[in-house]
């Protein structure tokens, strides 16, 4: 198995446990100073404070690993939280779902400025972004919207626990699971994979290139929704500036898990260790008692360092 | 004194190796002041590297280079600028956006610096004294993008020049193949600069237009696998003798596998009749045959090229129709060839050939991913088992199938990409300078497949560097100049044209 491994990844082989390896030492680090943060209760409170940004990150992930980037996604989960709450009492469940196809829609239509009118995923993102925060804006009336109890009887899927564990671990768990078949396991995974490590190739074998990046912009966007509809849930109320700084954050934790920024190479796996790291060190230094606006200064840090030694940036010639 | 002094630039031993490749092999030039020295070599002989070397690209792994007697080290392309190297490159490397006196002195503007401000007037003065040594009439706050190639290449030649002014040692300006976007009369017109201009510098003429070397250099160099393997004046040079050089042996058919190449067979694969694409090419029609080689002669902007790119759904035809398998198409993307049956080795198989981050085995299966897939997932094992399958058959040399591609040498790379088109079940393989960059080694395993998918009836249309190739590979061969088809011909074992019989047609 090992020698498979080793095989498989050539002198990369080490690198790739980087981020694992410094997920372990800051738990632990957090730990020693702070015995409380290595029991079971903490742990599943930073799992299920990880879900949100990891299913942010996660989809992001799939535009990212063909090559492009998806800055719409914090927009878009906080027109989620607004839709939610304005139709819950409507709709009951069906909100979610609205909540949801918004989502799909949404991605579907970056997808297609992006390939169809040839601009970049960056630019049409960035775009359709806006018009999502503009759109949250107006249907809240740039207001936040608080749910009540009749509407928050809808939420206990969210807020709710099952044998002890939080059911929003096991959404998270659902997101990794799906996530990484559709990764790992299916042709547009492999696909996206071809797609950012060498498009021109992919193209010239008949790899339908558009159509991939519709998919993973679509992908993108929807979980950008459904972690905005889990948002709204732990919040009990939805508004247009809901999931604000969360865009930095997913984007970190794509790229400290180990998934290359300019794509082909990574997984969803990576992407968990790197929610798991911001989460650590986001939650280790309130442990810690750091000033909390201060923390923003060792993100930075931190972000830099993990990049730095998790790509090996020697074999690449030009850096933009 | 001694020879040694009066040496402009003198490369001793010099040895290079990549990755699977011995590129450079003993490399010994020597250039005279104020020569013209010609480099000629079939593709992967060497000369590229050996450019690269003498402008610090590369550096050598031993071996010396020693500039005007002295013993030099070039760190970078900038470094070798400083020692008077300049570069006259066939992928012209002119900055298209800005003015043409802006790229000749760029990265050389510190002479008209003043407190970090660049003295403009200074510059363009300096840039249109250089432009009127090489007689272009040119105003050098021309946006570089608004000249014609030809233009374009004799401002190259007024930069290399332009060093004159800040370099340490008496210049030598490299020509790599700077003709081959040129037409005649501006050939003429570069020749005669050159000419001109040989008190002031030494040049390295590189070119595989093998009259044009006779024509303009004073001694010529031949290289063969990474090797010199003659050095002569040019009185005693001609074509033919060049070019028994170059090759190294007279021509021995079994090195192109003829007696492999089997009679092709009735059923037409592809059929175009009267295809058209703006002023690329026009009016071209021929049939490919199960199990047939067609052979595509011409030189560079003959038309070869983007007939080849409208086959494989790169460059849709304009007019005509194309008639794949029986069926009427017009390949709008590489997707409708793939589905066509169409697969594409390209020239350049590490852009367009293969993933290089992904494993052989994700490369092999890459074209026909659909095979492998149940239910939404791929059927890892099996594809794993597919990939072991034509490993072993094409006899890859690959530590394993999930190595990434990027660690394969060249030949194991081009059997990738043949393993791709292999399992897409492809029935027509368009071979876009299939051996390029490869050594004979490899180039002999590659003919010797082709050979064996064509006797199982795939068909296949051929660009190829050397009239040699594709003569020696090709049942029947067609020639083509300015865009359309002059000659066509048989070639049969026994009945292959020579490269004169297909030359007049092509130019």
């Amino acid at each position: 198995m090992i020698r498979k491994l080793t095989d498989a990844f050539g002198a990369e082989s080490a690198r790739q446990y980087l981020p694992f390896a410094t997920l372990v030492v800051l738990v632990l680090s957090v730990g020693i100073a702070q015995p409380t943060f290595l029991e079971p209760a903490t742990l599943l409170q930073l799992a299920s404070d990880t879900a949100v940004l990891f299913i942010l990150a996660t989809g992001v992930t799939f535009v990212i690993m063909l090559g492009g980037i998806d800055l719409s996604l914090q927009s878009m989960a906080s027109l989620a939280t607004v839709v939610v709450a304005i139709t819950t009492t409507r709709l009951g469940y069906g909100s979610f779902v609205l909540a949801l196809a918004i989502g799909a829609v949404a991605g579907l239509l970056a997808g297609l400025v992006h390939v169809r009118l040839r601009i970049p995923s960056f630019i049409a993102t960035l775009a359709i972004g806006g018009v999502l925060f503009s759109t949250a804006l107006v249907l809240s009336q740039e207001r936040a919207i608080t749910m009540f109890e009749t509407e928050r009887g809808y939420q206990t899927w969210i807020t709710g626990s099952l044998f002890g564990i939080p059911n929003l671990v096991l959404i998270g768990l659902v997101v990794l699971v799906s996530a990484h078949i559709l990764q790992s396991h299916t042709a547009f995974g492999r696909y996206s994979a071809a797609i950012g490590a060498g498009e021109p190739a992919a193209y010239a074998s008949g790899v339908k290139v558009d159509r991939q990046k519709v998919i993973a912009h679509v992908l993108s966007a929807f979980f950008a929704a459904l972690a905005g509809v889990i948002l709204a849930g732990r919040m009990s109320g939805g508004s247009p500036t809901l999931a604000e700084g969360l865009l930095l954050l997913s984007i970190a934790a794509v790229v400290v898990g180990g998934t290359a920024i300019t794509g082909g190479v990574g997984s969803i796996w990576r992407t968990l260790v790197g929610a798991l790291i911001i989460s650590v060190v986001r939650i280790g230094m309130t442990f810690l008692g750091v000033n909390i606006f201060a923390q923003n200064i060792v993100f930075g840090a931190v972000l830099i360092i993990a990049v730095t030694i998790t790509i090996d940036r020697s074999k690449i010639p030009i850096v933009k | 004194m001694n020879v040694r002094r009066t040496l402009a630039l003198q490369l001793i031993d010099v040895e290079k190796r990549f990755p699977g490749v011995h590129a450079l092999k003993n490399v010994s030039i020597d250039i005279m002041p104020s020569e013209v020295v010609g480099l000629i070599g079939e593709n992967g002989a060497g000369k590229s590297t050996l450019m690269k070397i003498l402008s610090g690209v590369y550096k050598p792994d031993s071996g010396e280079i020693r500039l005007g007697g002295k013993p030099t080290c070039f760190e970078s392309a900038a470094d070798a600028n400083r020692h008077g190297i300049g570069m006259v490159f066939q992928e012209q490397s002119l900055l298209t956006n800005i003015s043409v006196g802006e790229n000749i002195y760029l990265g050389n503007e510190a002479q008209f610096t003043r407190l970090g401000m660049v003295n403009w007037k200074a510059l363009y003065a300096a840039a249109a004294r250089q432009l009127a040594t090489v007689q272009v009439e040119v105003d050098p706050r021309t946006r570089t993008s608004d000249l014609d190639l030809a233009t374009r290449q004799m401002v190259e030649l007024a930069k290399a020049l332009a060093l004159e002014e800040s370099a340490e040692a008496h210049l030598v300006i490299l020509l790599d193949e700077p003709t081959s976007v040129l037409e005649r009369a501006e050939i003429e017109i570069l020749f005669a600069r050159v000419r001109a201009l040989k008190s002031r510098a030494s040049f390295i003429f590189v070119s595989h237009r093998l009259d044009e070397v006779l024509e303009l250099s004073d001694r010529i160099y031949i290289m063969k696998d990474g090797a010199v393997v003659a050095d002569l004046p040019v009185a005693e040079a001609n074509v033919t003798r060049l070019h028994q050089l170059m090759v190294g042996r007279s021509l021995q058919s079994e090195y192109y596998r003829e007696s492999l190449q089997k009679p092709y067979r009735d059923e037409v694969v592809i059929e175009a009749e009267d295809l058209s694409l703006g002023h690329a090419y026009r009016g071209v029609s021929f049939k490919l045959h199960a199990g047939e080689i067609l052979g595509i002669a011409g030189v560079i902007g003959a038309g070869r090229e983007e007939l080849t790119r409208t086959l494989v759904g790169f460059a849709p035809h304009e007019t005509g129709s194309l008639r794949i398998g029986g069926r009427d198409c017009r390949l709008r993307t590489p997707a409708e060839a793939v589905d066509c049956g169409v697969g594409y080795i390209p020239r350049d198989r590490r852009v367009e050939g293969l993933v290089l981050f992904l494993s052989v085995a994700a490369n092999i299966t890459l074209a026909n991913l659909g095979m492998l897939t149940r239910h939404g997932l791929i059927d890892r094992r099996q594809e794993q088992a597919i990939a072991t399958t034509w490993v072993e058959r094409l006899k890859v040399k690959t530590p394993s199938i999930n190595t990434l591609c990027l660690n394969l040498s060249g030949g194991n790379q081009q059997k990738v990409v043949l393993a791709k088109w292999l399992n897409a079940e492809s029935r027509v393989l368009i071979l876009d300078h299939p051996t390029r960059g490869l050594d004979v080694g490899a180039k002999e395993e590659v003919y010797e497949l082709i050979r064996a998918v064509t006797a199982e009836g795939v068909a296949v249309i051929l660009t190829s560097d050397t009239l040699e190739e594709t003569i020696g590979l090709s049942h029947t061969l067609l020639v083509m100049r300015d865009g359309t088809v002059t000659y066509r011909t048989d070639g049969r074992p026994g009945h292959k044209p020579t490269q004169v019989e297909l030359i007049e047609h092509m130019v």
